[in-house]
């Protein structure tokens, strides 16, 4: 009815409690910029007030009912008008009938469920909001307030270092070792590739970080690699024998913990790709699943914790396994 | 070149823009975004189509620019802005070149601003380093590191607490983690360094080379850091630092650096460590590359030691170190090791070990000749023969051998070393005659007098290629260079001289054995000597005729021994010298009245005559000679007027059959004086009648010359000598005579036409009349 100029409208306008408290995290959007919203975990309650403004003094609003909602959805971008709600909680906020007044409703969602941790993928969106309805005979006022939820984990109980020995024969051969499997995202990857023998001119090495989301189900699955992170640990040609030093912080890129079959619809994973470029610019990569995860936040480490943490180096400390998969690939990788 | 300096332009002008752009977020304290700038500065660091030089410019350009964000970084520091995540965040720099150039800047930061554990620090830069393997970015990436952390390295013993947090003494690190950051910095620059020479094409290697000269301060500059911890002492060196330096440069097998590097020790550290860990650097000698000049290392560090031997304000070497033993063990260990080592190298080596043993033990001939033996046993060893004159190991060889000479200011040291001679046979003719000069030189300038006969054999020896032609030298025996050489033969037999006469007389025997074999060219140089000292050797013997009865038949002998000598001249057609040899015998006779004598002065006088009258042709040569013949006569005593009759007449006879008049004129002028003063036994003659036939016959043959110049001349010569005779006591001659010979003279003389000889011809006549006039001041003229 507003559309043509008269009847009653309103402003839904929802403040979610201690806002100015809580804390915010960032996440992407869909057109690449990022959003700051309020930070949830799983668990928490969510609460708040609707703020119901009229557009018009003194008119009346009539409607269906006011329900406030709790959603969290997967969207999958090939599949747009299907949402995938894993979490929905409704809450009514007022009966059928006729709002004359601006009006403010309290709303309390008590200790909700999250079990996935918020995401924006190049296939997929995982997100919860808050949605406020105004039910109308013609046309619902809705309003959506998003927060994001990040899902903490535990230290994992086994976090062996990756170490394994590769190569092609008689040209080369090469041992790599990565301190940990599993990182957290702040974490730092502290390594070392051994040189045990060189017969190509290698221009230079880097480590890069893949991200690979797949999403959907078969017939409909969706894959989708993209590099996070190439991050450049040696210049120039070694020769046998040399040993050369990886330290990567993660805490420098965008990652979001490792997500596996989520609600049946998506996985994140990544992977550490180990990059040795030749002067003909031939690439032979070996690549290497890790795990992230996200730890909780603790109070700003000490100054000398802070410099331990940069200057981390990694000691060998067991023999090396020797595997024998001849497994660097030569050719382009994705 | 063109494009390498278009390149340069193009990255300098990068760094300058960025650099700019830094310096404007420094002024306005936005640190993030300096480093952003810093980095992408950096950045141009990463090109690799530099050559090493302009990759320098670029990095001396960059590391300026770096320095002011250092500065701002401390100053922030220092201002309590304490930003520790700084180390970390760094190292997101995802280009591994401007990542560690960043992380060494800010870890100094750290360390000076004391916000960190400094050892820590230091040993993860090292370490991180490793990230950059092509070898002239990481040689230069290394070098910042090491330029940064030079006034930073730790150089005490035991550790000092920091001034913040004084409980943290542990982080501060002692001179030892020094000494690890620095070698492992050292030990990865070397191997860089060393990488670039197997790098890229063959055929590029003489630049590549070049380029690695250009390149390896880089890597030396580590060993100058090592030098300049004070707290190292030599225990220190002797332990943690020399084999950790020694065990990098043999192991990474590359000539180029082994050589440079084994220099570098030595220029680097102080002499007192050498002499302490002189095995262990001489045996790291012996494991070095075949391609490594071993004579410039070792030779290197035996002139140093040398020369700090010598010096005044060192102590005195410890006297458990004996160091010539010591490198002449492992000198020969070395030679064991490589078999390859070409000769001229070992035996320079040899002449800095003999210059060792000159220096420190100056005593010890023996050293020396242990040397010499080394050599000589090389020699036999590896079958050397005649060695040729213009190869290496001969310019060696003669270094080895003018050592002793140079030093030894007494020629009979070198002549006490008994493998010398033995080494100069491997000389060829030219080098043996260098040395032969030498050693005569080396007698002439220090006035060594050797006495002894086998001396002067085996000295004779040495000099033997002096008086001898080689086919492989052609001798132009008029230059000046010959004439020098030969007079210094001369000079040197005066020096062959023993206080006893037997034995002098022996010498001499041998001296003229052996340089009458000189030929024709040189025996004018050096017999005439061997002659001098003979007649002065018969003197002798008369001086000691009261001791010696057997004086007699010993100054026989002697003559005998000039007569032979005279008479093998002859057989040279020396003849001129040997008539002034024969009448310098007859003087020296004259003086020696032994038993014979007579006899043997009328031998050497009708030698002297028939010389002249068989061999002397030239008419210049005669009137010479004639004149000599003259003197001599008129000179001796030794002449009863049975000889002496014969020989004047003999001379007046001469005189008067000479070619030309002039020559004639004079000579019978001579003759005359021979006649008045020649003596019989000690008696002059005073013959006023010969004296006059002569003086008569001059004016006639004067008066018969068709030159009137020289007629004149002559007039006045023998006017001349009219007056002198007169005043002798000749009281034929009247002033009546002298009167009317002058007025001829003073007629004729307006005659001649005026000319540089007329007017000499004029003084001379003045000059006659003045003496006269002084004698009788009544002549009227």
């Amino acid at each position: 009815m507003n559309f043509l100029g008269f009847g009653q409208s309103a402003e839904i306008d929802i403040q979610l409690d201690g806002a100015d408290t809580r804390k915010t995290a960032e996440i992407r959007t869909v057109d690449d910029r990022k959003d700051k919203l309020l930070l949830y975990y799983d668990g928490e309650g969510v609460s708040g007030k609707v703020n119901i403004t009229l557009k018009k003094a003194g008119q009346k609003l009539e409607h269906q009912g006011i329900k406030v909602e709790f959603i969290g959805q997967i969207e999958l971008f090939y599949d747009r008008g299907n949402h995938h709600e894993f979490v929905s909680l409704v809450k009514d906020l007022a009966r059928p009938g006729d709002l004359t007044e601006n009006t403010t409703f309290s709303f309390d969602f008590a200790q909700v469920e999250k079990p996935y941790e918020s995401y924006t993928g190049n296939n997929v969106k995982l997100r919860y909001f808050v949605r406020v309805v105004i039910s109308r005979r013609m046309s619902d006022i809705v309003r959506e307030q998003d927060i994001i939820v990040h899902s903490l984990s535990t230290y994992p109980d086994v976090n062996n270092s990756i170490k394994m020995e590769v190569g092609i024969e008689d040209c080369l051969h090469i041992e790599f070792e990565y301190n940990k499997s599993k990182y957290h995202l702040k974490d730092t990857i502290v390594g070392k590739i051994y040189f045990l023998l060189v017969r190509i001119k290698i221009k230079h090495m880097e480590l890069a970080i893949i991200k690979r989301e797949m999403s959907g189900s078969t017939p409909s699955l969706f894959q989708d690699s993209e590099t996070i992170a190439k991050f450049e640990i040696m210049d120039g040609a070694p020769v046998r024998g040399e040993s050369i030093p990886i330290r990567l912080f993660l805490a420098g890129y965008d990652l979001t913990p490792t997500m596996k079959d989520i609600n049946k619809k998506f996985s994140v994973r990544y992977f550490l790709n180990l990059v040795l470029v030749d002067e003909e610019e031939r690439r032979y990569f070996k690549q290497q699943e890790i795990i992230l995860w996200r730890k909780g936040e603790k109070l700003r480490k000490g100054q000398q914790a802070q410099m331990t943490n940069a200057m981390q180096q990694y000691t060998a400390t067991s023999v090396v396994r020797v595997d024998p998969v001849d497994d660097v690939s030569d050719g382009e990788d994705s | 070149m063109d494009e390498q300096d278009k390149l340069l332009d193009d990255c300098l002008r990068a760094v300058k823009q960025e650099a700019f752009q830094m310096k404007r977020c420094i002024d306005k304290s936005r640190l993030m975004d300096a480093l952003k700038h810093a980095s992408s500065m950096l950045m141009e660091l990463r090109t690799g189509s530099l050559t090493p030089k302009n990759y320098y410019e670029l990095y001396m350009a960059v590391c300026a620019e770096l320095n002011q964000l250092q500065m701002f970084l401390l100053d922030e520091f220092q201002r309590g802005n304490k930003l520790s995540e700084l180390y970390e965040l760094v190292q997101y720099a995802s280009n591994i070149i401007p990542r560690l150039y960043l992380l060494v800047t800010i870890g100094v930061v750290f360390i000076k601003s004391h916000e960190s554990s400094r050892k820590d620090i230091m040993k993860d830069l090292v370490e991180m380093c490793r990230g950059v393997q092509h070898p002239l970015r990481g040689l230069f990436l290394r070098n910042y590191l090491l330029q940064e952390c030079k006034h930073v390295l730790p150089d005490v013993l035991v550790e000092v607490a920091n001034e913040s947090s004084p409980d943290d003494a542990s982080q501060n690190g002692t001179v030892l983690d020094s000494v690890d950051f620095v070698l492992t910095n050292f030990a990865e620059m070397n191997k860089l360094w060393v990488r670039m020479q197997h790098q890229g094409h063959s055929r590029d290697r003489v630049r590549r080379e070049r380029e690695r000269q250009e390149l390896r301060l880089l890597v030396g500059t580590n060993l100058v850091r090592l030098s300049q911890l004070e707290s190292i002492d030599i225990d220190r060196y002797i332990k943690n630092v020399l084999p950790g330096v020694l065990e990098q440069t043999v192991s990474c097998r590359d000539a180029i650096a082994q050589e440079y590097l084994m220099e570098c020790i030595i220029q680097v550290f102080p002499d007192d460590f050498h002499i302490e860990t002189l095995q262990t650097f001489l045996k790291a000698c012996s494991e070095l590359q075949t391609g490594v000049n071993i004579r410039r290392v070792v030779g290197a560090l035996i002139d140093r030691l040398a020369v700090y031997s010598q010096r005044q304000d060192t102590s005195e070497i410890p006297g458990h170190i004996h160091l010539f033993d010591i490198f002449n063990r492992q000198i020969a260990a070395i030679f064991a090791a490589k078999p390859e080592l070409p000769l001229e190298d070992v035996v320079a080596l040899e002449v800095a070990l003999a210059n060792l043993a000159l220096k420190c033990y100056p005593d010890r001939i023996d050293l020396v000749d242990q040397v010499l033996q080394n050599v000589d046993e090389v020699f036999q060893k590896q079958s050397v023969e005649e060695i040729p004159s213009d190869s290496a190991v001969s310019k060696e060889l003669l270094k080895l051998l003018k050592v002793p000479l140079d030093h030894y200011k007494d020629i009979l040291t070198v002549l006490r070393l008994q493998h010398y001679s033995n080494l100069l046979k491997y000389l060829n003719f030219k080098p043996k005659k260098e040395i032969s000069l030498n050693v005569i030189r080396s007698i002439v300038d220090n006035a060594t007098v050797i006495s002894n006969l086998e001396e002067v054999e085996s000295l004779l020896q040495m000099v033997k290629p002096l008086i001898e032609d080689h086919p492989s030298v052609t001798v132009d025996h008029t230059s000046d260079e010959f004439i020098e050489e030969q007079t210094t033969v001369g000079k040197l037999i005066h020096f062959l001289k023993a206080p006893e006469m037997d034995l002098q007389c022996q010498i001499l025997g041998t001296v003229r054995n052996f340089f009458g074999e000189g030929g024709i060219h040189r025996v004018s140089y050096t017999l005439p000597t061997i002659l001098f000292l003979s007649y002065d050797l018969a003197y002798g013997y008369f001086l000691v005729r009261e001791e010696d009865t057997k004086w007699n038949k010993k100054c026989q002998k002697v003559f005998q021994f000039c007569h032979q000598t005279i008479t093998a001249l002859a057989k040279l057609e020396l003849f001129e010298l040997c008539a002034r040899l024969f009448l310098q015998g007859v003087l020296a006779l004259s003086r020696i009245p032994f038993d014979t004598r007579e006899t043997v002065a009328y031998e050497f006088m009708t030698q002297v005559f028939s010389i002249y009258e068989d061999e002397i042709s030239d008419s210049k040569a005669q009137i010479s000679t004639i004149f000599l013949i003259i003197g001599t006569l008129q000179h001796v005593s030794c002449f009863s007027e049975e000889n002496h009759e014969p020989l004047r007449t003999q001379c007046a006879l001469a005189a008067a059959k000479l070619l030309k008049k002039p020559d004639q004129c004079r000579a019978l002028v001579a003759a005359a004086n021979l006649f008045w003063s020649g003596k019989v036994g000690e008696k002059e003659l005073k013959d006023t009648k010969r004296v006059m036939d002569c003086l008569k016959k001059a004016l006639r043959v004067a008066s018969q010359c068709m030159d009137n110049l020289v007629k004149i001349q002559l007039y006045v010569e023998v006017a001349d000598a009219y007056a002198v005779f007169q005043q002798r006591g000749v009281d034929a001659i009247t002033d009546e005579m002298l009167i009317q010979m002058l007025q001829k003279i003073q007629d004729e003389l307006p005659s001649l036409e005026v000319s540089d000889e007329s007017v000499h011809v004029n003084k001379h006549f003045q000059n006659c009349l003045d003496q006269l006039k002084k004698l009788k001041p009544d002549i009227p003229f």
